[in-house]
């Protein structure tokens, strides 16, 4: 495979890694406001409808109506009606009881799949009623973010678009910066004046088809900023400045978790599972049953890894023993992070819910063998589509596809002690 | 305007959504049995378009691709074109292509390729290939190119004497014209290969031996009828349904409705009782339809009134000193068609005119039932009147009031009276996942998985 060589704009990159600011902590808060920062603005479709209804009115009485045929909160309807009448009053209609009118104004505010179509319908005596419209660009609705008790995970959402995201990567730097893995690149975005800015973007070159469920894996490194992981290729930045990205084909052995416990696992180039495979091994065991995903669980003189194999069965590897576990419900991803919380060390673990009802993410332990839920559920609004540890160890990064939107949605999740 | 309409839309696209991809990873591997009742006896997507679009799609979906998709929410994405643009004045489009994609006679598809493919759909388009892209001229605008260009009339198909090649995720293993269709993973397709090894397609199976294929766990998707859907849900089984985009209406033959025929048409609208035939015939399915489009889809459908009133049937018929006596024809092997131009004709008798249904021939009035073709309401008008015979609209801008005056206008021509607009049903067993229906009511067989495991 032909190696790309992309030449990033800003060298300084490298530092990056090492460099901590308070910024990084505020992060969350950022991410938080800029999701929040969608708020309605109807001034210009409101302004215009009063147009296009006063062009057929002329300055006259009218009876006004404003009927809510779509997906608008009560609030926003209440707010474009005052806004609507504050406009036409402006243009030079006067608003009185319909039998006292010259001409009624029924204004209804529909929807289509893309759009908002607001509808004004004019009745003047005894005419034909004269119809017009406009639309505009539907927003896209804020995702809830809801906090289980016990031990709480939190959800801060990092990145959302249209293409699949494999894998996001946090770099806590000053200013912060997002690095998101999709099928056809990554890209490298920036915080600057709160808002996210793309600053590099690295098209990711491979001789085969991707397979479907495409699965990647980012992996910030100490020595070069970012290596990423997929199907039959593998990609690294490079390890001196300028920048640079390269790929090639490859069987390397995929890291299964963060840099503190490390298992690699072979990652099958054509499907979307591991092979079983595993380099070094756990203990004795070079090879398990393929599998989706896996998650170390420290204990004293050993690592216990859990592993979600693709028959459905969850197993527990500890080097001497393969044991399977009686099928908890759980999905296909799991994801180990260590904390202050706890015994310390938990399982991030989606749920099998088929489709029934949006994904969830719950946290266990593992006193002994059988896993502890220490967390409630936390939703993830759709379907998840990766879950990954995150190079600290400390978080994971999950991916979902949101139902309403369509749209992929990475969050970071993190756990917090219980009070 | 149905204030449920987009709620349920709503809902449904949730379900939609959400089957289509479980928390569980995809599993390879296996053979998916599906059944059809079209009998199609060629996989030419020039051939398939003769069945309804729900259909055409579906096969033609399996073997071949379009330049361009449309995602759930109606906007168009990259297939074998990965960027367009079009000129102002939308007449002239420019769309490059996909490198590396190849046929399944192992040929790569090239600009001529697809050039010819198009050409062969679209006799009065002007089309240059070029390089790593194609042009496209119009001899009039049409900003919903792109759109129309995702219909499967378009798919790109290479033709050679005695064989047709395409590029899409399946080819063909077994094909046996108007009986059966087999079908095995593209391992090279450019959008990553299928999850299931293969699918059958019984093709011409009535809809009674579909749903005893499914009970037998003989079939893992059949077509359901949108008046059994309910009672098929009811009963424990796994039922998928689209959004509503199939149309029931009726077609008033005669080209120039006279002012005397307008005044009776105006009549029968009124008198016909699309609640009591929607409880009664459709179990409680679909819509009743004011407009040709619905109102997910346009945003305005609402405008167009849908009510039953007798008093007001009665006066108009009364405008008129005698009303010829009416033949409505239906399709003799649609069921539901013939239940509700029965009741179509009752009600008429009421507002004292004399529709008399019949099953062969062309009637003066003619029931009619078909699938939209496209979630873009631009694309849909335009090819529900092409298909229907019906004046074409000119739609020279992607604008709703544009498009509400040109479906009033084919509405006040007389020409057509809306009645419904019914959902797509599928029954699925319970092996099927990441079942991806849009919208559209078309399936998408590449994306399916099949449980080995029993839940």
């Amino acid at each position: 495979m032909r190696n790309a060589v992309i030449i990033l704009r800003v060298p300084q990159m490298f530092n990056l890694l090492r460099r901590s600011s308070r910024l990084v902590r505020s992060l969350p808060v950022f991410l938080f406001l800029l999701g929040s920062a969608w708020a309605a603005d109807w001034g210009a479709p409101e302004q215009q409808l009063a147009q296009k209804i006063v062009a057929i009115t002329g300055p006259t009485a009218v009876s006004l109506d404003v009927a809510n045929r779509s997906s608008l909160s009560q609030t926003d309807v209440e707010a474009i009606r005052t806004a609507l009448r504050t406009q036409l009053n402006a243009a030079g209609l006067t608003f009185v009881n319909p039998d006292q009118a010259a001409a009624t104004v029924q204004v209804s505010l529909s929807e289509n799949l893309q759009n908002y179509v607001w509808v004004a319908r004019i009745q003047q005596g005894n005419n034909q009623p004269a119809i017009t419209m406009i639309s505009m660009a539907r927003m896209e609705p804020g995702t809830p973010i809801r906090e289980p008790a016990v031990l709480l995970i939190r959800k801060i959402q990092l990145w959302s678009q249209d293409d699949r995201i494999l894998d996001v990567a946090v770099i806590d730097s000053s200013p912060p910066h997002v690095i998101v893995l999709d099928p056809n690149k990554i890209a490298m975005y920036a915080l600057q004046d709160g808002r996210w800015q793309l600053e590099q973007s690295f098209q990711i070159p491979h001789s085969r088809p991707w397979p479907r469920d495409l699965r990647g894996r980012l992996v910030l490194r100490r020595d070069r900023l970012v290596d990423a992981y997929l199907p039959g290729v593998f990609c690294s930045t490079a390890a001196q400045a300028p920048l640079s990205l390269s790929c090639r084909e490859s069987d390397d052995p995929w890291p299964l978790s963060s840099e503190q416990v490390s298992l690699n696992a072979f990652f099958s180039p054509t499907r979307n599972f591991f092979t079983g495979a595993l380099a070094p091994g756990i203990g004795q065991e070079r090879t398990v049953p393929p599998f989706y995903s896996a998650a170390p669980i420290p204990r004293e003189k050993y690592v216990l890894w859990v592993l979600a194999g693709i028959d459905g069965q969850v197993r527990e590897v500890d080097g001497v023993n393969v044991q399977t576990l009686s099928r908890p419900g759980w999905g296909s991803d799991m994801a180990g992070v260590k904390t202050t919380c706890g015994s310390g060390s938990q399982v991030l673990v989606s749920s099998n819910s088929d489709g029934a009802a949006p994904d969830t993410v719950r946290a266990y332990e593992f006193p002994d063998r059988d896993p502890v839920p220490v967390s409630q559920p936390v939703e993830l609004g759709g379907s998840t589509t990766s879950l990954w540890t995150e190079s600290s160890g400390n978080t994971a990064a999950v991916v979902s596809r949101n139902w309403e939107t369509g749209k992929y949605e990475a969050f970071r999740l993190t756990i917090a002690c219980g009070q | 305007m149905r204030h449920f309409a987009l709620p349920l839309l709503a809902a449904s696209s949730l379900v939609l959504v959400g089957l289509a991809q479980a928390a569980r990873r995809p599993q390879y591997g296996g053979t998916l049995h599906t059944a059809i009742q079209t009998a199609p006896v060629s996989l030419d997507p020039a051939v398939l378009v003769q069945l309804d679009s729900v259909t055409s799609r579906n096969l033609s979906s399996l073997l071949f691709d379009t330049l361009v998709t449309m995602d759930d929410l109606g906007r168009i994405r990259p297939a074998l074109a990965l960027t367009w643009q079009g000129e102002p004045g939308s007449q002239r489009w420019q769309f490059r292509l996909r490198r590396g994609v190849a046929f399944d006679d192992g040929s790569l598809l090239t600009p001529s390729a697809v050039a010819a493919s198009l050409r062969a759909a679209n006799p009065t388009w002007t089309i240059y290939a070029l390089d790593d892209s194609i042009t496209i001229e119009l001899n009039s605008a049409n900003p919903s190119l792109a759109a129309e260009l995702t219909l499967p009339k378009n798919s790109i198909v290479k033709r050679l004497p005695g064989k047709i090649s395409g590029t899409g995720p399946f080819r063909v293993s077994d094909w046996q014209p108007g009986k059966k269709l087999v079908v095995a993973a593209n391992e090279d397709y450019w959008r990553g290969r299928p999850f299931v090894n293969s699918a059958e397609i019984a093709l011409g199976t009535s809809a009674r031996d579909q749903l005893m294929l499914l009970e037998l766990g003989k079939a893992d998707l059949i077509e359901i009828a949108p008046e059994q859907a309910r009672r098929t849900a009811m009963e424990g089984r796994r039922v998928s349904e689209s959004a509503p985009l199939g149309l029931v209406a009726l077609v008033f033959t005669h080209q120039q409705p006279s002012s005397e025929d307008q005044k009776l048409l105006d009549a029968l609208a009124l008198s016909i009782d699309r609640a009591s035939i929607k409880t009664v015939l459709l179990q409680g399915e679909g819509d009743p339809a004011g407009g040709i489009l619905p109102n997910w889809m346009t945003g305005y459908e609402f405008l167009f009134p849908t009510e039953f009133n007798m008093q007001a049937a009665q006066q108009r018929r009364a405008e008129v000193p005698y009303a010829p006596a009416w033949t409505l024809s239906y399709d003799p092997s649609d069921s539901l068609g013939r239940l509700i131009a029965e009741r179509v004709a009752l009600n008429v008798k009421d507002a004292g005119m004399t529709l008399r249904p019949i099953s062969t021939g062309s009637g003066d009035l003619r029931l009619v039932r078909t699938a939209l073709a496209s979630p873009n309401p631009e694309v849909a008008l335009a090819a529900v009147t092409a298909s229907l015979g019906l004046p074409q609209p000119a739609l020279t801008a992607n604008n709703p009031e544009e498009l509400y005056q040109s479906e009033n206008a084919l509405l006040q021509s007389h020409r057509i009276i809306p009645l419904f607009h019914l959902p797509v049903n599928y029954g699925l067993s319970t092996a099927v996942r990441n079942w991806g229906e849009r919208r559209t009511g078309a399936w998408d067989l590449s994306d399916i998985w099949l449980a080995t495991e029993k839940p």
